[in-house]
């Protein structure tokens, strides 16, 4: 009997169907991946087994128990443990507590109920040993843990929930080698007791070695499920990522100027980004390719100036610049949309007017923008002239920027950057959020921007994206340059491949 | 109540909260003591008393914009008089110089310490200013071994303390100090850096603001406007008192946020703080004329506070 029986669940968000008619089950014992490109659907199903969310139609079966209301109480009742990529280890409280937070044994001492810490211990013991943590005492504090041995704490605790089935979402991708080796030997002595595993993870060579049968979510939509032996990782790949491309926005390839931006040896004080390299052309926009945690963005906040690097060269049109802080890249030409609109994009207590001239006059003034008065009258025009370029819809530019919605925000950003004159201008996930109406009027600003020979960077973890508007595409993997190609020969596979670290 | 009504409601207490406040403060007071409260030479009074609240009430205005908080104010007021004070009596300084190093330079050079202290260690201004709150206050009872100062020149009282065309000068500076900084923040890209700062300041730093820079200026203000109501505060008294100003930094606070700006700040405009220092004058002033006891000073203080910010919680556009 199977331990997770989900069939024909569909599930719609407003404007969106997350899910159609998916189909999954977990055998005891058996680790069953689940692949699929950001978005493909895969959290949403995790979320509907653990009773998160409720799926609009289908049954799901957990240990022959049919629910039709699932909510997170009777999922972990029904033996599904999941442990999510954001750790929930609490570094304030000890091993034991962090295991048994909120359903500590108790003692009567007297009239007073007390913990029972013997016997709290004696547990604990048990389920370290079983995670190979037994060099440590129940007592440690889980701040001292390094991120893999928290990860196996986790396991711990879902083990002492007594899970049948453990979901495991992307438990590799902060893991060093030989991390992921005991991680696997724990997964495997899981597999032998009858646990069953469900492994999300983007990383085909570990899903080889790991798996026993793979389900490919793609869009949404139910791809099929397979025995991981009778599928190679190209056709992983294949199943996962096929689909027609958007629309082109790439015109006169093929002739673009001298280099003029260029970035030389750039590593990070955090070690995130080592050695990165990169050169753009005149009129040309780069892409950059990679999984979430490959060192994309983190290579782009390092040339802005907004985390400290400790070598690093960047030259635009031939000038050595130095980049301290993101003043300095505002002084010197560079601007970066970044992923975040909320947290680091616009400022919630300012205007439409006010959000867009922000680095216009920074970029004026001396001392960080000490000196110097505003001119209002230059501000209602940059304003004025930003809503026209970029097609902007708001109420009037006196209007609070946070409440316009995602694009017309993100066109905000935009806009900001394009008044202060800036020469380079990064995109990181410029469409996070966006609808498409939108993301093509956004794309067709970034050529624009190319044609008028500013320099273009995007960062992106949508393939289809990098391909639509991006006339060479670079490819990274942890923390380094893997790679590159020309559009021309760029397609999502070998991207793919060369992110996931096959091939190339 | 009407949608309809609600709205207009929310409009107008949105737009004239403090003035409603201050104005319903005068009725009242005005109700209860026609003959000692609502006479010229009262309200005068009122105005001159408020002068050292609006001044403090300026400078903890910079601390809260930045999301911040400056506790350190009240005891800067005390440090920056008594050293003015000692500077003029014991050092013989002329009452210009004297204020040039005891105001001034005093007053934005602690102000920077703190502004530095802030961004350098990276702990909350609370934290800091709770401490160099301690401090200050420490160094102005060895710096006069406790006993108030007097014997101030007679030209520096009758200027700084003194009137000038009818015109309470203490009124004066607080009102001049009122509208530079009014500039400073409209006009400024400096002053707009602040706001920017105080809405969001990880945005603020990829907008590519110098943060901290920023702060130590917002700070430097902070203690420069202490300092003034600090010499105010001499000038009026003729003396310098160790613990004068004790417990002030509530009442800059509650000027300000009384005056509608955000307590997580970016959101508030000076103008509003001259009518928060002139509530808090008139509630002091008000209460003694009634003749309450001091004692319940304080109550009418904290609740009108509460009263006041849960308005604006559920009227204002602001405070959401």
């Amino acid at each position: 009997m199977n331990i997770v029986e989900m069939r024909n669940i569909n599930k719609s968000f407003p404007g969106v169907k997350a899910l159609s008619n998916i189909s999954f089950s977990v055998k005891p014992g058996e680790v069953h991946v689940l692949l699929g490109e950001n978005g493909a659907g895969k959290s949403t199903l995790m979320k509907v087994l653990s009773g998160v969310y409720h799926p609009d139609s289908g049954s799901i079966v957990l240990n022959g128990v049919e629910h039709s209301k699932l909510n997170p109480r009777l999922s972990r009742e029904g033996g599904i443990s999941i442990i999510y990529q954001e750790l929930s280890v609490v570094n304030w409280l000890d091993i034991r507590e962090n295991i048994f937070m909120g359903r500590m044994q108790s003692k009567k001492l007297g009239p007073v109920s007390t913990i029972d810490y013997a016997k709290l211990n004696q547990d604990t013991k048990k389920l370290l040993k079983q995670v190979n943590l037994d060099k440590y005492e129940p007592n440690k504090m889980a701040s001292e843990l390094s991120i893999s041995e928290k990860q196996m704490l986790e396991i711990a605790k879902a083990i002492s929930f007594d899970a049948k089935c453990i979901v495991m979402d992307e438990p590799t991708s902060s893991l060093t080698e030989s991390e992921v080796k005991k991680l696997f030997e724990i997964i495997r002595d899981l597999k032998s007791k009858g646990i069953g595993i469900v492994f999300i993870s983007h990383k085909l060579s570990e899903i080889k070695e790991i798996g026993d049968r793979i389900s490919i979510l793609k869009d949404g939509n139910y791809v099929g499920t397979w025995n991981v032996s009778d599928l190679s990782e190209e056709d992983m790949v294949r199943l996962m990522v096929g689909r027609e491309l958007e629309k082109s926005y790439q015109e006169g390839h093929g002739s673009f100027g001298e280099v003029v931006f260029e970035v030389k040896n750039l590593s990070r004080k955090d070690g995130k980004v080592r050695d990165f390299h990169m050169q753009v052309r005149k009129g040309e926009i780069v892409g950059l390719s990679g999984l979430v945690g490959a060192g994309r963005s983190e290579a782009m906040e390092a040339i802005f100036g907004a985390v400290p690097k400790t070598s690093g060269e960047i030259l635009l049109e031939g000038k050595r610049l130095t980049i301290h802080t993101p003043y300095d890249a505002l002084k010197n030409g560079i601007g970066l949309v970044t992923e975040n609109r909320r947290e680091t994009g616009f400022f919630q207590n300012f205007s439409n007017k006010r959000n867009i001239s922000i680095a216009s006059l920074l970029k004026k003034s001396k001392f960080g923008g000490v000196c110097g008065l505003i001119q209002e009258k230059n501000e209602k025009e940059m304003a004025e002239k930003a809503k026209l370029d970029l097609q902007i819809k708001w109420a009037g530019d006196a209007q609070l920027t946070k409440n316009l919605s995602g694009g017309n925000q993100q066109k905000v950003i935009l806009g900001k950057w394009i008044s202060a004159g800036v020469k380079v201008l990064i995109f990181d996930e410029p469409t996070k959020g966006i609808d498409v109406g939108t993301k093509s009027e956004i794309y067709k600003m970034m050529r624009r921007l190319a044609e008028n020979g500013i320099i273009v960077i995007v960062v992106s973890s949508e393939m289809p994206e990098l391909l639509a508007v991006c006339d060479r595409i670079m490819v990274m993997a942890e923390g380094k340059v893997r790679g590159e190609f020309d559009i021309t020969e760029a397609t999502e596979e070998k991207l793919a491949m060369l992110a996931t670290g096959n091939g190339g | 109540m009407s949608q309809g009504k609600t709205n207009k409601f929310a409009q107008f207490w949105d737009r004239y909260s403090t003035v409603s406040i201050l104005c319903i403060m005068i009725l009242v007071f005005g109700i209860l003591r026609p003959k000692s409260f609502l006479t010229p030479a009262n309200l005068v009074k009122i105005i001159e008393q408020s002068s050292i609240y609006i001044l403090l009430g300026l400078g903890e205005f910079f601390a809260i914009l930045l999301g911040g908080i400056d506790l350190s104010i009240s005891s800067i007021m005390a440090l920056s008089g008594a050293l003015t004070a000692k500077l003029m009596v014991d050092f013989g300084f002329s009452p210009v110089l004297a204020i040039l190093v005891g105001v001034v330079l005093f007053g934005l050079g602690i102000g920077v310490l703190n502004g530095i202290l802030v961004t350098g260690t990276g702990l909350p201004p609370f934290i800091i200013t709770l401490g160099t709150q301690a401090i200050l206050r420490s160094l102005v009872y060895i710096l006069t071994n406790a006993r108030s100062v007097s014997g101030l020149p007679t030209s520096f009282q009758t200027t700084i303390g003194g009137h000038f065309l009818f015109f309470p000068v203490p009124v004066m500076i607080a009102l001049l100090t009122a509208l530079v900084l009014s500039l400073f923040t409209w006009k400024t890209q400096c002053g707009r850096n602040l706001y920017a700062i105080g809405g969001n300041p990880q945005a603020a730093w990829y907008a590519g603001i110098t943060v901290n820079r920023h702060t130590v200026i917002a700070f430097a203000l902070s203690g420069l406007c202490a300092a003034l109501a600090g010499m105010v505060n001499i000038a009026r008294l003729a003396a310098a008192e160790p613990n004068a100003g004790t417990g002030y930094e509530t009442y800059a606070i509650e000027a300000v946020i009384i005056g509608g700006a955000s307590f997580f700040g970016g959101v508030g405009i000076i103008p509003k703080v001259i009518i928060g220092g002139l509530i808090i004058g008139t509630i002091n002033n008000g209460l003694n004329m009634a003749g309450v006891s001091s004692f319940y000073q304080q109550l009418a203080m904290g609740i009108l506070l509460i009263v006041a910010v849960t308005l604006d919680r559920f009227f204002g556009g602001r405070s959401k």
